[in-house]
C-alpha cells in the first residue's frame, strides 16, 4: 500500500520536485494513476483550498501548491489520457473584457484543476466574442467569468447575451465571481451559479451538474 | 518633523479627506487621459474639487502605472479609466539589469506629475498630497502579481532584489514629489493583501519602512529615533532604502547609483524655499490652521500607507512600517483596526468607493458617513475617508452628502 500522507504534505507545502518524484514513485509501485489523481493530488488541494478559506493559508501558498500539483498531474497525464479516465468536466475560463486581475481567476482554474476537471484559460481580457469562440471550439460543461471592477462586470451579461445569440447558451453552464460580484448580480445577469471563493466554485459546478 | 496625529489634534474636529481626484475631470471637461498628459489640466481639475468640495486636504489623481511606465513597461491608457501596465517581463535578478539604466525621474509623465504637484503648491492651500506606487506593488507590476506572489516562497532573493529595486525607484519619486511640494505621500500597495502577516514584514513592510525613512530622513512613528534632525531630512544619506530588509540578500550597484542620485535630488530640493501661499485660488475660509506646522518643517512630508481590499490580517504589521497614517479600504471593520493601531497611527477611510459612493443615493451616503463616524467616535486617530479612490462617474450630490454630513 502506497502511503499518500508524505505526497500530500509535500504538495501542501508546495514542493513541486517532491510530488513529481512520490507521483513516478507510486506508479512505480504499482499504483494507478486516478488512484493517484484522487488520493495524492485532488485530496491535498482541497486540503489547501480549506485553508486559504479560513485563513490559516493565504495566495502564495495556494499558488504553489497548485503549481506542485501540476508537477504530478504532468506525470500522470499520459496514463490518464491512455487509459480514457473520465475527467470530471471541462471548463473555459477567463477574466473579463478590460480587466487584467488574474490571481482570483488563476486560483479558480486551479481548484478546478485539482479536482480533476480539464480548464482552458483565456487569460485576461477576455471578450464576448472570444468566449463564445472558445464555447464555440472548446465544448466545455462550465464557462467561469472573473471579474474584479466594477466598471468591467457588465462584461459578464454581454458575454451572456452572446452566448444566447450564438445559440449556446443551453450549451454551457456560466460560472462569475470576483470580489464586486454577488449572487444576486449573477442570478440578475442570468448566470447560473456564483462563488464567493475558490474552492466553493468547485462545489457550485458539481452543484449544478447533479444527477445529469 | 510634522505628524499626521498632530495635524488630527491641531484641527481640533474630524477631519474630512475623501480620496478625490478622478471626478475632477468631470469638472475640467476632460479625459482621464489628459490629465495624465498635461499637469496644468490635472492641478486645474485637483483645485476645481478643492473649490466645489471643500475637503481638508487635497491628493492628486490615483496612477498605479506611471513609476513602471517610467522604467519602460508597456502602458495603456484609456480615455475614462486608469491605465494599466500590460506586460511584466521581469523573471531573474539579470532581466532587472535593463532597468537599472533608466532614471525614473526623466520620464516625461513621471515630470508631468511632478509639475502638477508644483502648481498645486502654488495654489492649494489646504495639504495637498501625491502618491507613490508601493514597492511591492511596483514589483508585481515588473514580474506579474502570481509569479512574485509564488517566488515569495520559492525565490525569496529574487523577491528581495526586485523590491529592492523598485523600493530605490519609490524613494527617488517620492523625494521630488515632496521636493515639488507635496504635503503627504500615500505607498500604494494594493498587491500586498494577500500576504500573510509574516510574508507582509520580509517582503513589504521592511521596504517600506526602508522607502519612508529615506524620505522623511526618520524611522518614522513607531521608530526608535524621536524626531530630532529633521531639518536635513531629504538630504539625510545615512543609508539605503530598505536597507534594514536588504542587507540580508546583499546590494545591487544600481542601489549605489539610485543612492547617489538621491543624494542629488535631495540636496536639489533643500534649495527650494517653501511658500505656503494665502493666495491659493482655492483657499477656504473654515480650513482649520493646520498650516503650522507644516510651515515649521517644509521638506518632510507625512507618509501614508495605502492598501486595498481586506487588510484585517496585516493592521499591526502596516503600524510597524512607521507610516503616519493608514488608509484602508472598506472590507476593513475600523473599530477593531482602531484597537489594534498604535494610537498615534491616523487611520484614513473607509467609506466604500463603488457600493456606496457611485451606486447609493445622498441618502445612502450620508447613513454610510453617519454609521463610521459613530462607530469612531471614542477615537482621536482617524480622517474620515474613502477606502479608495472615487471613480470618475462619482455623483457630485454624493460627494456632497459625504462632505456635509462629515462636517456635521
Ligand atoms: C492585487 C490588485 C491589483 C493588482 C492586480 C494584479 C493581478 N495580476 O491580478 C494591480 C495592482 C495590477 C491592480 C490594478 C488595478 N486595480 Co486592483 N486590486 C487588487 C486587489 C488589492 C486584490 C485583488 C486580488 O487579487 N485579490 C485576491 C484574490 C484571490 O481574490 P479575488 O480576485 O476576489 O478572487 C476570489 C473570489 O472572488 C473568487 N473568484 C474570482 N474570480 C472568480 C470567477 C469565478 C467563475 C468564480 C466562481 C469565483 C471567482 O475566487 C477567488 C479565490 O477565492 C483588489 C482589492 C480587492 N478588494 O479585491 C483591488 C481592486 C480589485 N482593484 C481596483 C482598481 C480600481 C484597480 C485599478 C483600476 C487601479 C488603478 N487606479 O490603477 C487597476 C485596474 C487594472 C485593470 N484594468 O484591471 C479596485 C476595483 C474597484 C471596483 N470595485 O471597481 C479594487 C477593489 C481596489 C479598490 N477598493 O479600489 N489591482
Amino acid at each position: 500500500m502506497f502511503d499518500f500522507a508524505e505526497m500530500k504534505a509535500a504538495l501542501e507545502h508546495g514542493k513541486a520536485a517532491q510530488v513529481k518524484e512520490f507521483a513516478e514513485k507510486a506508479l512505480a509501485e504499482g499504483v494507478g494513476a486516478e488512484e493517484i489523481l484522487n488520493e495524492g493530488l485532488i485530496a491535498a488541494m482541497a486540503v489547501v483550498g480549506e485553508k486559504f478559506k479560513k485563513n490559516e493559508v493565504y495566495v502564495p501558498e495556494v499558488l504553489v501548491a497548485a503549481r506542485a500539483m501540476y508537477a504530478g498531474l504532468d506525470v500522470l497525464r499520459p496514463l490518464l489520457a491512455k487509459s480514457g479516465v473520465k475527467k470530471a468536466g471541462k471548463l473555459v475560463i477567463g477574466t473579463v473584457k478590460g480587466d487584467l486581475h488574474d490571481i482570483g481567476k488563476n486560483l479558480v482554474k486551479m481548484m478546478f484543476e485539482g479536482a480533476g476537471y480539464e480548464v482552458v484559460d483565456l487569460g485576461t481580457d477576455v471578450s464576448p466574442a472570444k468566449f463564445v469562440d472558445a464555447v464555440r471550439s472548446e465544448r466545455p460543461d462550465f464557462l467561469g467569468m472573473s471579474a474584479l471592477l466594477t466598471t468591467t462586470m457588465p462584461s459578464m451579461k454581454s458575454t451572456i447575451e452572446a452566448l444566447k445569440d450564438a445559440g449556446l447558451r443551453n450549451h454551457v453552464k456560466v460560472l462569475v465571481g470576483g470580489a464586486p460580484v454577488t449572487s444576486k448580480y449573477a442570478s440578475e445577469i442570468g448566470a447560473d451559479g456564483y462563488a464567493p471563493d475558490a474552492s466553493s466554485a468547485v462545489d457550485v459546478a458539481k452543484e449544478l451538474v447533479k444527477g445529469k | 518633523m510634522p505628524r499626521l496625529i498632530d495635524l488630527v489634534r491641531i484641527a481640533g474636529r474630524r477631519l474630512v479627506v475623501p480620496l478625490l481626484g478622478y471626478p475632477g475631470a468631470q469638472l475640467t471637461c476632460s479625459s482621464l487621459k489628459q490629465n495624465e498628459f498635461n499637469p496644468v489640466l490635472h492641478c486645474e481639475s485637483i483645485c476645481r474639487l478643492v473649490d466645489r468640495f471643500s475637503p481638508d486636504a487635497a491628493f492628486f489623481m490615483m496612477d498605479l502605472s506611471v513609476e513602471a511606465g517610467a522604467l519602460g513597461l508597456p502602458v495603456r491608457y484609456p480615455l475614462y479609466e486608469s491605465p494599466t501596465v500590460e506586460e511584466h517581463p521581469v523573471r531573474s535578478l539579470a532581466d532587472l539589469e535593463a532597468f537599472k539604466v533608466l532614471d525614473p525621474l526623466d520620464d516625461a509623465l513621471v515630470q508631468a506629475r511632478i509639475r502638477a504637484m508644483e502648481l498645486m503648491k502654488e495654489r492649494l492651500d489646504v495639504p495637498r498630497g501625491g502618491y507613490v506606487i508601493g514597492p511591492f506593488t511596483l514589483a508585481g507590476l515588473l514580474m506579474g502579481a502570481s509569479e512574485l506572489a509564488m517566488a515569495t516562497i520559492t525565490d525569496p532573493d529574487l523577491v528581495h532584489g526586485v523590491v529592492g529595486f523598485c523600493t530605490d525607484v519609490c524613494v527617488r519619486y517620492a523625494r521630488a514629489l515632496a521636493a515639488a511640494g507635496a504635503d503627504m505621500i500615500a505607498i500604494l500597495e494594493p498587491t500586498a493583501t494577500f500576504l500573510s502577516p509574516q510574508a507582509f514584514d520580509t517582503f513589504c513592510g521592511a521596504y517600506i519602512r526602508g522607502l519612508i525613512t529615506e524620505v522623511t530622513g526618520n524611522p518614522g512613528m513607531t521608530g526608535a529615533a524621536p524626531a530630532g534632525d529633521v531639518a536635513g531630512g531629504t538630504d539625510a544619506t545615512g543609508g539605503r532604502a530598505g536597507a534594514g530588509a536588504r542587507t540580508a540578500t546583499g546590494t545591487t550597484d544600481a542601489a549605489d547609483k539610485a543612492d547617489a542620485a538621491g543624494v542629488r535630488n535631495g540636496s536639489e530640493s533643500a534649495g527650494i524655499e517653501r511658500t505656503t501661499g494665502a493666495t491659493g485660488s482655492a483657499s477656504r475660509a473654515n480650513a482649520p490652521d493646520i498650516a503650522g506646522p507644516r510651515r515649521a518643517d517644509a521638506m518632510t512630508p507625512m507618509m501614508i500607507l495605502h492598501i486595498c481590499g481586506d487588510t484585517s490580517h496585516l493592521v499591526r504589521n502596516m503600524c510597524a512600517t512607521g507610516a503616519h497614517g493608514l488608509s484602508l479600504d472598506s472590507p476593513v471593520d475600523f473599530a477593531r483596526a482602531a484597537r489594534e493601531a498604535d494610537p498615534e497611527v491616523v487611520l484614513i477611510g473607509n467609506v466604500d468607493p463603488v457600493g456606496v459612493m457611485v451606486q447609493e443615493t445622498p441618502d445612502g451616503v450620508r447613513r454610510a458617513v453617519r454609521a463610521l463616524l459613530d462607530m469612531m467616535e471614542p477615537y482621536e486617530n482617524f480622517i474620515l475617508s474613502t477606502g479608495c479612490d472615487l471613480p470618475y462617474e462619482t455623483p457630485f450630490e454624493n460627494i456632497d452628502a459625504f462632505m456635509k454630513e462629515g462636517r456635521l
